[in-house]
């Protein structure tokens, strides 16, 4: 049942001082939706760059341990390779259009093409996966003039349209507006409802506590705590280790309001519920 | 416990001058190159400077990545505009070349330690480009150039009965000197400018 | 966005023919003069090229990409009228200045070929689509990394180039100076292009990357989503202007 398997996952950059990453060791389920939170420098876009094998081959660098998806070990095969089975789409939308092709429809058969697709396929996968992403309609665009929600629905089809196991998402929404992050996060939705595993790192609590099932918390390289968001979100130390809690969170810590299970809520839904049930009609909207 | 992963130990300095650099990086800093160029002859001319300055992209290509990356980049960059834009590119596209050669080499050769030096590579690329210019300005052009002053001069030696090659040779180091100089120093404070996790990223 | 090709999109005959093709005749018009380097081979392939253009129903604007030249070929004709080597023959005087009619004729060679080699090119520039181009080179064997090289440069140059524009634009409302005497105006060069060549690097970093995880180092064989389609009488086409260049090459060795 374990899709991702990290073992003793340490890592320093070419020109770094210290490990990004410390003694990772980890496992991820099949089907599970991981978010992965913490403060700058605790690691998350390292790991990403893990996961899909640039770290250690993009970046070289010392790297020890290791990362296997299924049977296969990143140490051993190349990101070509590895990205067939893991799919990585990272911040800057801009940065993720190829250039070398004129139209939002041939933009997505780019990552096709590069592994000798036959064409009938590809033409079947881009049509579906342009549906999907709600980008049908700017085929014929060019792909750096469609919006930024647009753009970053673009790349996740481009990588989508490999069809990979896993997708991983390294911060997806934040140069985006609110429009376009709302976009973005319901078309990873729509995605997770298969059977893929999604890793996304993100700064927006509210949406992790809304879509994930799991959260790891990284800090300076460590891994602090990995499990059930609700379990993660309780944790009375976030602040301190450099994660804002979701709103709801907050509020219910402040008002001390647990549910059954003695966590704090962590939608809008369950903690308009418990302030009903403990104040009485009067605060219901 | 932490071991150096995949292929090539990185040794510093120990580059041979002409090693193989097409990883990733390299090639998408082809048509990027070719972009600074282009952008170098734009700010140059709003800025209405007496200069071309649009060799930059090509001299930071062969900086960053080696010989073999500048002269595909100078001549990708006169394919290109040969092929778009004006025909008259793509004849020197051999000079483009060879100044992406000279600035690749030159730097692995440690030209790029202080100003004087650079400096001292600026003129080797001058040298470079008036000696590859001129032969292909004779066959093309008569030894012209069209550039007013290099081109009056070139008819006041040819008056005075000098040598084609020697007249046409003078004719493109006076269009060359003041051009390729900058050019070259411009690009040295550039890269002088640029984090060192920036320029890593370029070595293999 | 404004693409940096000069391409016209029009339904002509010459739109039609294939661009190996073309390829192989820009060759020929090109090399042909060279190997048989008298004023009336040019002239032929300047006409020839001119009814091509024609055909093409781009002739017209084949006019800005030859004034590019015609200021230098109006100087050549002075210079080498007056100057050049194997002068002897006086044609006229204007003020105390002789013009020759060898130095003249060498100059009208000079020119027709140039004007050929600029004809023959804008067939090309004209009336082939750039990304076409390169596809039919990398279905023939140019390897695909450098076509790729190539396709990006058509949309990098516009790309940065209003990057570009925008950074004047910040930096001029900051007080640049684009007037004054010459050293201001080089000063205020580096600030200019410093910020944009270290943002267009790190776009290569994170464009590597993109490119990466979509298997652009695979080392298997490509596919592609469009379509060739080369109509048969292309092979024809072809064949004929190879045996043309055969028999110019035939007629120089020979004569």
């Amino acid at each position: 049942m374990s899709k991702v398997i990290i073992k003793n996952l340490s890592y320093q950059y070419p020109l770094g001082d210290e490990n990004a990453l410390e003694d990772i060791s980890l496992k991820i389920n099949k089907g599970d939706f991981l978010g992965i939170v913490g403060p700058n420098k605790a690691g998350k876009s390292t790991l990403c760059k893990s996961l899909v094998g640039l770290v250690p081959h993009f970046y070289n660098g010392d790297f020890s341990g290791e990362i296997l998806i299924d049977d296969l070990n990143t140490k051993n095969h190349s990101i070509s390779q590895i990205s067939l089975k893991v799919g990585l789409v990272f911040q800057n939308p801009f940065n993720q259009i190829s250039g070398a092709k004129l139209t939002v429809y041939d933009e997505v058969a780019f990552g096709l093409e590069n592994i000798g697709l036959p064409r009938e396929k590809m033409i079947e996968r881009i049509d579906y996966y342009l549906k999907l992403m709600d980008i049908y309609d700017q085929r014929a665009s060019n792909p750096f003039e469609i919006s930024g929600g647009q753009m970053q629905r673009l790349a996740i089809a481009s990588i989508m349209a490999r069809e990979p196991d896993v997708f991983v998402l390294d911060e997806p929404t934040s140069q985006l507006d609110p429009q376009g992050s709302k976009e973005v996060f319901n078309a990873i939705h729509k995605l997770s409802q298969k059977d893929l595993t999604v890793i996304i790192v993100s700064q927006k609590m509210e949406r992790l506590a809304k879509y994930t099932d799991n959260i790891l918390l990284l800090n300076q390289g460590r891994v602090i705590d990995y499990d059930k968001k609700e379990k993660i979100f309780a944790r009375d130390d976030l602040e301190e280790l450099g994660v804002r809690p979701p709103i709801y969170t907050e509020i219910a810590r402040k008002m001390n309001l647990k549910n059954d299970k003695s966590y704090y809520p962590i939608n809008r839904k369950k903690l308009t519920d418990l302030v009903v049930k403990k104040y009485g009609q009067n605060f219901s909207k | 416990m932490l071991n150096q992963m995949t292929g090539g130990e990185k040794m510093e300095n120990k580059k041979s001058l002409w090693s193989f650099n097409f990883s990733t990086m390299a090639l998408v800093l082809i048509p990027v190159s070719i972009g600074i160029n282009y952008v170098g002859k734009l700010f140059a001319q709003t800025l209405k400077l007496p200069l071309w300055l649009d060799s930059i992209g090509t001299i930071l290509a062969g900086i960053l990545a080696g010989p073999w990356v500048g002269a595909i980049s100078g001549g990708i960059n006169n394919i290109i505009y040969g092929l778009t834009v004006s025909p008259v590119s793509f004849a020197y596209g051999i000079t483009s070349i060879a100044i992406g050669i000279v600035a690749g080499l030159m730097a692995r050769m440690g030209f790029l330690k202080n100003t004087k030096r650079a400096f001292l590579m600026g003129l080797a690329i001058v040298g470079v480009a008036t000696v590859v210019s001129t032969p292909i300005n004779i066959i093309f052009w008569g030894g012209q150039t069209g550039n007013i002053w290099g081109d009056a001069l070139f008819g006041f030696l040819r008056s005075q009965n000098w040598p084609v090659w020697l007249a046409s040779g003078l004719d493109e180091l006076v269009v060359d000197l003041p051009d390729k100089i900058a050019t070259t120093l411009i690009a040295f404070a550039i890269y002088k400018g640029l984090p060192k996790r920036i320029i890593i990223l370029f070595d293999e | 966005m404004r693409s940096i090709s000069l391409y016209v999109d029009k339904d002509s005959l010459i739109h039609k023919i294939d661009p190996i093709t073309k390829l192989i005749y820009t060759f020929v018009s090109v090399i042909s003069p060279f190997i048989i380097p008298t004023i009336l081979v040019s002239s032929i392939f300047v006409a020839v090229n001119m009814i091509i253009l024609t055909l093409g129903k781009v002739f017209k604007k084949v006019i800005p990409i030859i004034s590019f030249v015609f200021f230098i070929i109006i100087t050549i004709f002075i210079i080498q009228g007056m100057f050049y080597g194997g002068n002897s023959t006086e044609l006229f005087s204007v003020f105390s200045l002789t013009f020759y009619v060898e130095g003249l004729f060498y100059a009208l060679r000079i020119a027709l070929r140039a004007i050929n080699i600029l004809l023959t090119f804008s067939i090309i520039i004209l009336t082939v689509k750039p990304s076409i181009l390169i596809e039919s080179l990398v279905r023939r064997g140019l390897p695909p990394k450098l076509g790729y090289v190539m396709h990006s440069v058509l949309q990098i140059i516009p790309m940065m180039s209003s990057t570009a524009n925008t950074i004047m634009d910040a930096q001029k409302s900051r007080g640049m100076e684009t007037e004054g005497n010459l050293w201001i105006r080089m000063k205020a060069f580096i600030p200019l292009i410093g910020p944009l060549v270290m943002n267009s690097l790190v776009s290569t970093h994170e464009r590597s990357i993109a490119l990466e995880v979509r298997s652009f180092s695979a080392k298997t064989q490509k596919t592609f989503l469009n379509e060739e389609k080369i109509p048969a009488a292309m092979k024809y086409l072809r064949l004929v202007i190879i045996l043309i260049f055969i028999a110019i090459v035939v007629w120089r060795v020979v004569l």
